[in-house]
């Protein structure tokens, strides 16, 4: 707007001076917008163009994933991903069953089996299919993934579908040679789809404050503007004959008109003070952070992972400085967290503990106590492989012979062989067999079976295989085959799992195993002692973050169980209720068991979990566990990973009571909603109350909050939401259980609007896409499962852990900086302009412009453009080590101690401290002032003046601002200097052939030949900065900011020199003791009368003598050099 | 005073900086003369009786006239009107050339007359004059008395007051002042000097005092503000 206003003759500036670096500008972010799309737009199309076998006449063609379509039948083979919602029809499996990981949607690495519909089994061979009519009824697209409804319609058949037969694009196949599917839902109509939120284009927080200055800055300008609007209506008048208002004066200037005059000025007045709207920050904060996230981040060693050769990535460069400014972290678990590897760690059995390793919390709590932790493991013994990490001589390789126990023992051994739903595959050797479990947890127990002498084998309907070593004596093997009678399978209500097995010597035996409240229960008389010990094992394990089964079995006889089995089959026959009567039948067999033991899985963490979260809560960021696991899981994962201790008030808020279970079974979804809604608002009532009790009275106990999937659906709804985000904000730590991944996305948003905190989300699988979408800064884990979420993120890390350097180093370091450039360019436009405003008032508010066009619009282009990048990107107040050591500092960014209206307003009042020193000082000092052959300055020569003035303070004020300070700070701060002095030397060096004013026709060698000048310039950069220099003096000695104390400390410290060396840092800034020494150590400035004026011998004198060049040297500059020589003492004496 | 004294006109409440001023003239004009046509930015001062000026422009229009002659007992002074505008501006700006044409031939005179005899790049009153000046109150050089003048001797100045400031209410004065190799008195910049100095020296008193009274060991870990809250509670 501008720059047409700039083309219409009432502008005091020339167009063409100010399009140029408004096109530049805008030139420059099309460019970086166009590269970001044409590489999204690569990614789309290699996904797109995956092939997909399609059925085509009676053959399977490839086509590309984007033209399918509803209807069509597909082939997938194994571990190819749907490429849509696919109907079920039929499998290479027998039984029509095909097996899904659906790692991509929920996370759980687990296979599921999905089952065909009997009818369409046969659809396999592109033959047969092609024969396949029928019509599919069902729902509209929606978002929930565990639900569908529909119908199949085959020869006037209606055969209803479940979710059982749903195929969800972004899961995988596996198991199976290849299944045939009838597409249902394609493109964005797939759940996962519907299920990801629009993209919400993200900017960061500070870039929206931002917005916020410049709206401030326009009012500023308009107000400006105003004034000097009514100012040149009421200054206009016939009197002043000699701006010549005789004949036909343009409206402008018209006295007759005062309103019209006012209203034209008002528009000159806008293009001549546009400079005041920083146009070129935006594209500056651009390329900053483009800079910062290709070359800093995405080349951060310390972010790299070796391992997985993934270095972290940056995918937009908008949200670096969000990174500084985290609160809230949301965390998913499954392989964010955690690697989803089960490890066999430890057990208890018969009231003797085995297992010697030790868990990172509790390593991580010995270490707090002070403790060291003996690393000295034995290689030679321990067999590590997936799923197993335990190690005591005591259990291996037969020594559990030698226990006191061996029987029950055994009994464990066994019970861990026989009782689990697992499939063994691939070749019957130990090495090579692979275990298919419904959990890692089952395959983890197997496996334990297996390298304690028990391996399972081989699999039959009715039968497992077991070969048995060291059962009888040492080294001899038997093939042993249980026949199991019945399994009594796990479900979530009953917690527990449990086979009748007959061993071939006919005895019959039920082996149990599950959550030890559900054992504790079911266990016989006597025993206590042995009840007791492993309870307190039980606590043990628990509280070290490991999950934990019990064992237990119980010896049944023929005549009992068949009398128990005609039941069963009875129940398993029935059609009504068959899940319950199952259960109910299940509980008469599962009581007077005797315990075995107990076994502990480590949830192996990923590596430097604990100690990553511990430092991010220390840096004031509180996270929040978000996960689709259930209850108990979620809660061992927090104790894991230090998020929960029993220190800790826990609230948990469950579905899992009575009361709502009650109501389930009952069936009635409407009385079901009811009752929850109830609870849950009791709870949280409840919950709210205690929690700012415990506030009140007792400082220091910290709270947590556990809520599952369920409570959270009303517990989000509108009425409740307030009481929600109240009690979760008082929380220190929070988990989420059972949440599906818009409910993640939902909290993400409640905290993220309701609190108006900065929020990040980091997560690995499909189902936290739309939780990192949800955030502020999305960060994904890009590991081993799909690509999705770091498809999504705005980050892509290796390892949870290396958040602290992406937060607290990175994200840091770009806030810090990007406050600075965005402050410092405010201070440099507004004090610009100042100048321009003050000299409004002496023009009779004309408009008259006080600097050149060029001036003008190369100010912010060149002049004072790179230093202000430079500091943007290299600034650094502490080493990237030291923001680890100290991560409070993070804290500075979430209160947002560097950009609030206050930091602005110190700058903001500087500008014009300063302003009025250039125009004053300038104008004053050239009013009566003449040369030595008496000629006197014009407009020109003191608007040349002021404008260097105004380049070398700006610039020199860059360099106060700066905490560090490198040679490329050095060279683009002397480099601008020196470039102003070059244009202007070329610039007024010659006559331009077209038509234009040549006002600056040598003007710099009329100014530099005068002594005035030189004076001049010594002077005004120093008297303007003394006033920012004495409030950073006090700021400093009264109230640091932390950084500047750690600064302190550390400040003879030997810079860590492994960082990139660009970074190198020269000096650290001064502290004042040194400052205030270097300034009572400056000469004091005696002024010599000479006649006609001041001579200080001070400032050049001292210099020539201390360092034997001239530079043109401010105060800063000398205290800083004092201040360095009296540093430089100090360590010596 | 010593020789050379330089004779200033001081004006205020002149605008020569106001927009519509500053920016009617035409610098290539200047230079070639007529044979440069484009002089729209001269308005309102372009053209005269439908003939062209030179120098045109409300600049040059408004040449300031008033003259002055300085009488001592023995006689007029000599004042020396030439070498008073800077040397790029007579060389580079003002063409050799270059007469004045058809200038203040129009019904309204705004100020002094040139001879057209005498090239631009000669008329050094005009050059000084369109350098136009930076703020409202300003001096330029009229001209140089390269005599000496004594203690207390009495001059007269003679003035012919042409030109018209009443209608503005501006003040005319003038300046008689000498130079040396720094350049003319300039009062502002030595006051300056010296208050930036003497600030200077109260700032490093005021820090040392600071320094003894409030003192804050350097790096103290007590000011962490993570400290400093845990302290407090």
């Amino acid at each position: 707007m501008i720059s047409v206003l700039s083309t219409t003759p009432i502008s005091p500036v020339s167009p063409i001076t100010n399009v140029l670096p408004l096109s530049l500008v805008l030139l420059v972010s099309l460019v970086k917008e166009a590269f970001e799309d044409w590489k999204r737009f690569q990614n789309d199309t290699s996904i797109n163009s995956t092939p997909i076998d399609v059925l085509q006449g009676q053959r399977w063609e490839s086509i590309p994933w984007k033209k399918l379509q509803v209807g069509d039948l597909v082939r997938v083979k194994q571990d190819g991903f749907f490429p849509a919602d696919l109907l079920f029809l039929a499998s290479t499996n027998p039984d029509g069953v095909c097996y899904i990981e659906t790692a991509n949607l929920d996370g759980e690495t687990n296979l599921k089996i999905r089952k065909a519909l009997e009818r369409t089994w046969d659809y396999l061979a592109p033959e047969k299919a092609a024969e396949f009519k029928g019509e599919i009824q069902c729902e509209q697209p929606n978002n929930s993934l565990y639900t569908f409804t529909g119908n199949l319609i085959m020869e006037k058949q209606t055969l209803p579908l479940s979710p059982n037969q749903l195929l969800l694009r972004g899961c995988s196949l596996r198991n199976t040679e290849y299944i045939v599917g009838a597409v249902i839902f394609t493109g964005h109509e797939t759940k996962v789809m519907m299920n990801s939120m629009n993209v919400p284009s993200k900017r960061s927080t500070l870039e929206r404050k931002l917005d916020k200055l410049i709206l401030a800055l326009f009012g500023c300008l308009f107000s400006m503007c105003l004034i000097g609007a009514i100012g040149s209506g009421v200054f206009i008048n016939r009197k002043y004959y000699y701006l010549g208002f005789f004949g036909d004066v343009e409206p402008q200037f018209n006295p007759d008109n005062r309103f019209v005059v006012a209203i034209l000025t008002m528009f000159t007045l806008i293009t001549l003070y546009s400079t005041i709207i920083p146009i070129s920050l935006y594209v500056s904060i651009e390329m900053i952070k483009f800079i910062q996230s290709t070359q800093f981040i995405n080349k951060d060693l310390n972010m790299y992972h070796a391992e997985s050769n993934t270095p972290a990535l940056a995918r937009t460069s908008n949200l670096n400085e969000e990174l500084g400014q985290v609160e809230y972290i949301f965390s998913d678990k499954t392989g964010t967290l955690t690697r989803n590897l089960m490890e066999f760690f430890k057990c208890s059995i018969g009231g003797e503990i085995y297992g010697t390793g030790i868990t990172e919390i509790e390593r991580g709590r010995a270490e707090r106590s002070g403790l060291k932790v003996d690393e000295g493991k034995s290689p030679t013994t321990a067999v590590h492989e997936k799923g197993f990490n335990f190690d005591d001589p005591r259990l291996m390789h037969g020594a559990w012979k030698n226990e006191r126990d061996p029987e029950i023992c055994k009994e464990f051994f066994r019970c861990l062989a026989l009782c689990h739903t697992v499939l063994p595959e691939g070749d019957e050797s130990p090495e090579k067999i692979m275990y298919q479990a419904a959990s890692p947890d089952e395959a983890a127990l197997v496996t334990a079976a297996k390298n304690l002498g028990f391996f399972f084998y081989r699999r039959t309907p009715t039968t497992v295989m077991i070969r048995e070593s060291h059962v009888e004596k040492m080294g001899k093997i038997q093939e042993v085959a249980y026949e199991i009678l019945n399994v009594l399978e796990f479900n979530s209500t009953r917690k527990r799992q449990s086979v009748v097995c007959r061993y071939p010597n006919g005895r019959l035996v039920l082996y149990c195993k599950g959550a030890d409240t559900v054992i504790y229960e079911r266990l016989g008389d006597g025993n206590h002692d042995m009840k007791r010990l492993t309870r307190e094992h039980l606590e043990q394990f628990g509280s070290a973050g490991l999950r934990t089964l019990c064992l237990a079995y119980r010896e049944l006889n023929t005549e009992l169980y068949e009398k128990w089995n005609e039941k069963f089959i009875q129940a398993k026959s029935s059609l009504r209720d068959r899940e319950k009567k199952l259960d109910e039948v299940a509980e008469l067999i599962e009581k007077d068991l005797v315990l075995i033991g107990c076994t502990a899985i480590e949830d192996k963490l990923q590596e430097g979990v604990p100690a990553c979260i511990e430092t991010l809560s220390r840096a004031g960021i509180k996270i929040w566990v978000l996960t689709g696991d259930k209850i108990e899981t979620a809660i061992n994962i927090a104790y894991a990973c230090n998020l929960i201790n029993n220190d800790m008030k826990q609230f948990i808020i469950s579905s899992e009571t009575n009361a709502i279970r009650e109501a389930e079974d009952r069936g009635d979804t409407v009385e079901i909603a009811r009752v929850i809604r109830h609870s849950v608002k009791q709870d949280l009532n409840r919950c709210l109350e205690e929690a700012q009790q415990y506030l009140r009275t007792i400082s220091g106990t910290k709270l947590a909050l556990i809520i599952d999937g369920k409570c959270l659906m009303y517990a989000l709804d509108p009425n409740l939401r307030a009481n929600l985000l109240n009690l979760s904000l008082n929380c220190s730590s929070v988990v989420c259980c059972r949440v599906s991944p818009l409910q993640k996305a939902q909290v993400t948003s409640l905290v993220k609007k309701g609190a108006r905190k900065i929020t990040l989300s980091i997560g690995d699988g499909a189902n936290d896409v739309s939780m990192i979408q949800a955030a502020h800064v999305g960060v994904g884990i890009s590991g081993l499962e799909g690509m999705q979420a770091v498809m999504a993120s705005d980050f892509a890390i290796a390892q949870f852990r290396f958040l602290t350097d992406l937060l607290l180093v990175h994200g840091r370091w770009s806030y810090l900086r990007l406050c600075k450039v965005i402050t410092y360019f405010f201070y440099k436009n507004l004090t610009f302009t100042l100048t321009q405003f003050w000299f409004t008032f002496q023009t009779g508010f004309s408009g008259q412009r006080f600097y050149d066009d060029w001036f003008q619009s190369l100010y912010n282009v060149i002049f004072t453009a790179l230093p202000v990048i430079i500091v943007g990107l290299f600034d650094k107040d502490v080493s990237a080590s030291l923001s680890k050591k100290y991560p409070e500092l993070y804290r500075e960014g979430i209160r947002n101690m560097f950009f609030k209206w206050r930091v602005v307003a110190v700058w903001a009042f500087f500008s014009v401290y300063q302003s009025l020193i250039f125009y004053y000082f300038t104008t004053a000092a050239s009013q009566a002032g003449h040369n030595s052959s008496g000629k006197i300055f014009g407009l020109w020569d003191v608007s040349t003046m002021a404008f260097t003035c105004v380049v070398v303070t700006v610039n020199l004020r860059l360099l106060m601002a700066c905490n560090s300070v490198t040679r490329w700070h050095h060279l683009s701060i002397w480099g601008s200097i020196l470039a102003w002095f070059v244009f202007i030397f070329i610039y007024s060096g010659i006559m331009t052939p077209y038509d234009r004013q040549e006002n600056l026709f040598f003007v710099i060698y009329v100014l530099m030949s005068t002594f005035y000048f030189y004076l001049a310039l010594l002077l005004i950069p120093v008297a303007a900065l003394l006033g920012d220099f004495l409030y950073q003096g006090f700021q400093r000695w009264f109230y640091p900011y932390d950084y500047e104390i750690v600064q302190e400390i550390h400040k003879n410290d030997p810079e860590d020199s492994s960082r990139i060396e660009l970074l190198e840092v020269a000096n650290h800034l001064t502290p004042d003791e040194a400052r205030s020494y270097a300034i009572s150590q400056l000469p004091r400035e005696k002024s010599k009368h000479t006649g006609f004026a001041f001579d200080s011998p001070g400032y050049e004198s001292f210099f020539a003598s201390q360092q034997g060049v001239f530079a043109p040297q401010k105060a800063w500059d000398v205290a800083r050099r004092a201040s360095m020589r009296s540093q430089q003492r100090k360590p010596r004496t | 005073m010593k020789a050379p004294i330089y004779i200033y006109y001081e004006l205020d409440n002149y605008y020569q900086n106001h927009r519509r001023f500053v920016k009617s003239r035409n610098d290539k004009q200047l230079l070639y003369g007529l044979k440069y046509k484009d002089t729209s930015s001269c308005k309102p001062e372009e053209s005269s009786n439908g003939l062209p000026i030179v120098p045109c422009g409300l600049i040059a229009w408004s040449l300031f006239n008033d003259s002055y002659a300085f009488v001592r007992d023995r006689g007029e002074m000599n004042v020396n009107r030439k070498n008073i505008a800077w040397k790029s501006d007579r060389e580079h700006k003002f063409g050799k050339h270059v007469y004045p044409f058809n200038f203040q031939n129009g019904t309204l005179i705004g100020g002094g007359k040139l001879d057209p005899s005498i090239p631009l790049s000669d008329q050094e009153d005009l050059i000084v004059w369109m350098r136009t000046a930076a703020l409202p109150t300003f001096r330029k050089l009229y001209g140089i008395i390269e005599e000496d003048i004594d203690a207390d001797e009495i001059i007269t100045v003679h003035l012919v007051n042409n030109y018209n400031t009443y209608s503005f209410g501006g003040k005319k004065k003038i300046v008689l002042t000498t130079s040396n190799w720094l350049g003319g008195k300039n009062g502002f910049l030595g006051m300056a000097y010296i208050a930036i100095g003497t600030s200077f020296v109260l700032i490093s008193v005021l820090f040392a005092l600071i320094h003894v009274k409030y003192p804050r060991p350097r790096g103290d870990p007590t000011y962490l503000s993570w400290n400093r809250k845990s302290n407090a509670s």
